[in-house]
C-alpha cells in the first residue's frame, strides 16, 4: 500500500514553524505528491501531530490558500485545488533563485557538508525537477 | 485486619519504590537525562536516596500500624496513608530538583502524515463496554434476588474489619454503588477515548487506551463486588485486596508494553513541565502527552478540554452523596 505523504518540521531549526509547514506542503504540491482534490488533515490533527498551536497550522494552510494551492471553506477540510501557474518573464526570476540557492549552499558548507555531497544532491534534485 | 492493611501498605510502598524503573531510560525523576545517566554516580545516588526514604517511610508506617492501640487504629491508618504518599511525592520532587542541572533538552523533528483517513480505534476498544455489562448483570442479579438481601446490611467497616455503619434495604442503598460505579466507568471510558483522539499517533497510544480500559474494569468489578456484598457476605478483606489482583498485572504489563513499543521520547519542551509532573504548553495542540514521571500519558493543562475532563471527575465525585447511601 502506498504511503501517505508526510511533512516534517524541526522545532530546533530556527526557521518559523509556519514557514516550515508551508514549505513542506509546497514541496509535496510541486512534486505532485499532493494532487488536486486531495483533502488534507484537519488543523486540529495536523497541529496535534506536529506539537504546535492550532493557529500555527491554520496560518500555514491560509498561506498556501493565498498562494492558490488550497481551498479553505469554513467547516470543511482543506482541499488541494488546481492552480493556475502565474506567467513569469524569462530571466526575471533567475537572480533571486541563484541568490537563494547560493545562500543555502553556503549554509550547508558552513555546517561542514562537503561541496561534492551538495553537488550530488543538486544533480539528483535537478532530475526530479525535470520529471515534474 | 492489621496484617491485611500492612500488606496493602507494603504493596503501595513497593510500587513507589519501583518508580525509577517505571520510566524510560532517558528520564529519571521526570528529568530528561542521557540514557546512560542512571549508571553514573549522580544517577545511582538519586535512586538510592529516593528508595531509602520510601523504605524508611513504609517501615515506620507498618510499625505504627502494628503497635497502634486499637482505639487509634483508624487515625493511624489514615496518617500512614498520608505519610507514605507525602514522603513519595516530596522525595520524588527533591530528586527532580537535584537532577535538574543535569537535564538535557531532547529535540527531534516531528512528522505528520497527510491523511484524512478516520482514526480507527483498535479492535479491542469494544471491550470498554464490558464493565457496564458487569454492573448491569450485578443489578439484574440483585433485582432477581431482592428478597434474599438482608433488610439491614453494613456499608462501612472500621480498621479492625468490623462493620460500623448499616443501612436499610432500599433501592438507593442496593443499587447506589452500581450507579456510582457506572458513572466512574463512563468517566474512564471518556478519558480513554479523549486520550486516543487527543494525542499524537504512536504505538504507545494503544497501550494507554488498554491501560485506561483496564482501570475501567477495575472500577466496574470493585463496585459490582461492593453491590453484591450484602447478598453474598463477601469478606471485606477480599474486596479490599481484589483491586490488587488487577492492579499488579496491569502495572507489570503496562511497563513491559510501553518499553516494547520502542517509540522515541516525545520531545516536549522542558520548560513546559511544572513541578515535574504538570504539562502546560499553550503552543501544543495535544490534549494528552507522554508522562515524564512514569509510564503513560498525562493531560496538557493548557488545553481547555483537560479542565472539562477534570470537571467531569469532580462532578462524578460530588454526585456520590446523592447516589450512594
Amino acid at each position: 500500500m502506498a504511503q501517505n505523504p508526510r511533512i516534517r518540521i524541526d522545532p530546533a531549526s530556527g526557521v518559523s514553524v509556519v514557514r516550515q509547514i508551508a514549505d513542506s506542503l509546497r514541496v509535496l504540491l510541486v512534486e505532485g505528491q499532493l494532487v488536486p482534490g486531495t483533502a488534507l488533515p484537519s488543523v486540529r490533527r495536523l497541529a496535534t501531530e506536529l506539537g504546535v498551536h492550532f493557529n500555527t497550522a491554520a496560518e500555514a494552510y491560509r498561506q498556501m490558500a493565498a498562494e492558490g494551492w488550497l481551498d479553505l471553506k469554513h467547516g470543511r477540510r482543506a482541499v488541494v485545488v488546481p492552480r493556475v501557474v502565474p506567467a513569469v518573464r524569462n530571466g526575471a526570476w533567475t537572480e533571486d533563485f541563484r541568490n537563494r540557492l547560493r545562500g543555502m549552499v553556503a549554509q550547508m558548507r558552513s555546517r561542514g557538508i562537503s561541496a561534492a555531497s551538495i553537488a550530488t544532491e543538486l544533480r539528483a534534485m535537478a532530475k526530479v525537477v525535470k520529471k515534474s | 485486619m492489621r496484617l491485611v492493611l500492612c500488606a496493602v501498605y507494603i504493596f503501595i510502598g513497593a510500587l513507589v519504590f519501583a518508580i525509577p524503573n517505571m520510566t524510560r531510560r532517558e528520564l529519571l525523576f521526570a528529568v530528561p537525562v542521557p540514557p546512560d545517566f542512571r549508571e553514573s554516580g549522580a544517577g545511582r545516588n538519586a535512586i538510592s536516596t529516593f528508595r531509602a526514604t520510601i523504605a524508611a517511610a513504609v517501615l515506620a508506617g507498618v510499625c505504627a500500624l502494628l503497635l497502634s492501640p486499637a482505639r487509634l487504629l483508624g487515625a493511624t491508618m489514615v496518617a500512614v496513608w498520608i505519610a507514605i504518599f507525602l514522603t513519595g511525592g516530596i522525595s520524588f520532587y527533591w530528586q527532580n530538583r537535584r537532577l535538574a542541572p543535569a537535564a538535557v533538552q531532547y529535540t527531534r523533528p516531528r512528522e505528520a502524515e497527510l491523511t484524512v483517513a478516520p482514526e480507527e480505534l483498535p479492535r479491542f476498544a469494544w471491550l470498554a463496554a464490558g464493565p457496564f455489562v458487569i454492573l448491569a448483570a450485578a443489578a439484574r442479579w440483585l433485582y432477581l434476588n431482592w428478597d434474599r438481601i438482608p433488610a439491614r446490611f453494613p456499608t462501612h467497616w472500621g480498621p479492625s474489619g468490623q462493620p460500623d455503619h448499616w443501612v436499610e434495604r432500599t433501592t438507593k442503598a442496593v443499587y447506589g454503588p452500581l450507579f456510582f460505579g457506572a458513572e466512574l466507568c463512563a468517566w474512564f471510558m471518556i478519558m480513554a477515548l479523549a486520550g486516543w483522539f487527543g494525542s499524537r499517533r504512536s504505538r504507545s497510544r494503544s497501550v494507554m487506551l488498554g491501560g485506561m480500559m483496564a482501570a475501567e474494569y477495575l472500577v466496574g468489578l470493585l463496585f459490582a463486588l461492593i453491590a453484591v456484598q450484602p447478598l453474598l457476605g463477601i469478606p471485606i478483606w477480599v474486596i479490599a485486596l481484589a483491586p490488587m489482583a488487577i492492579l499488579i498485572p496491569l502495572v507489570v504489563v503496562l511497563i513491559n508494553k510501553m518499553s516494547e513499543s520502542g517509540t522515541p521520547l516525545d520531545p516536549t519542551p522542558n520548560e513546559c513541565w511544572k513541578g515535574a509532573i504538570i504539562y502546560y504548553n499553550p503552543n501544543d495542540a495535544a490534549l494528552f502527552v507522554e508522562k515524564r514521571d512514569g509510564m503513560g500519558y498525562t493531560l496538557n493543562f493548557a488545553n481547555s478540554w483537560s479542565w472539562v475532563l477534570l470537571l467531569g471527575l469532580a462532578l462524578v465525585i460530588a454526585s456520590a452523596p446523592f447516589v450512594v447511601k
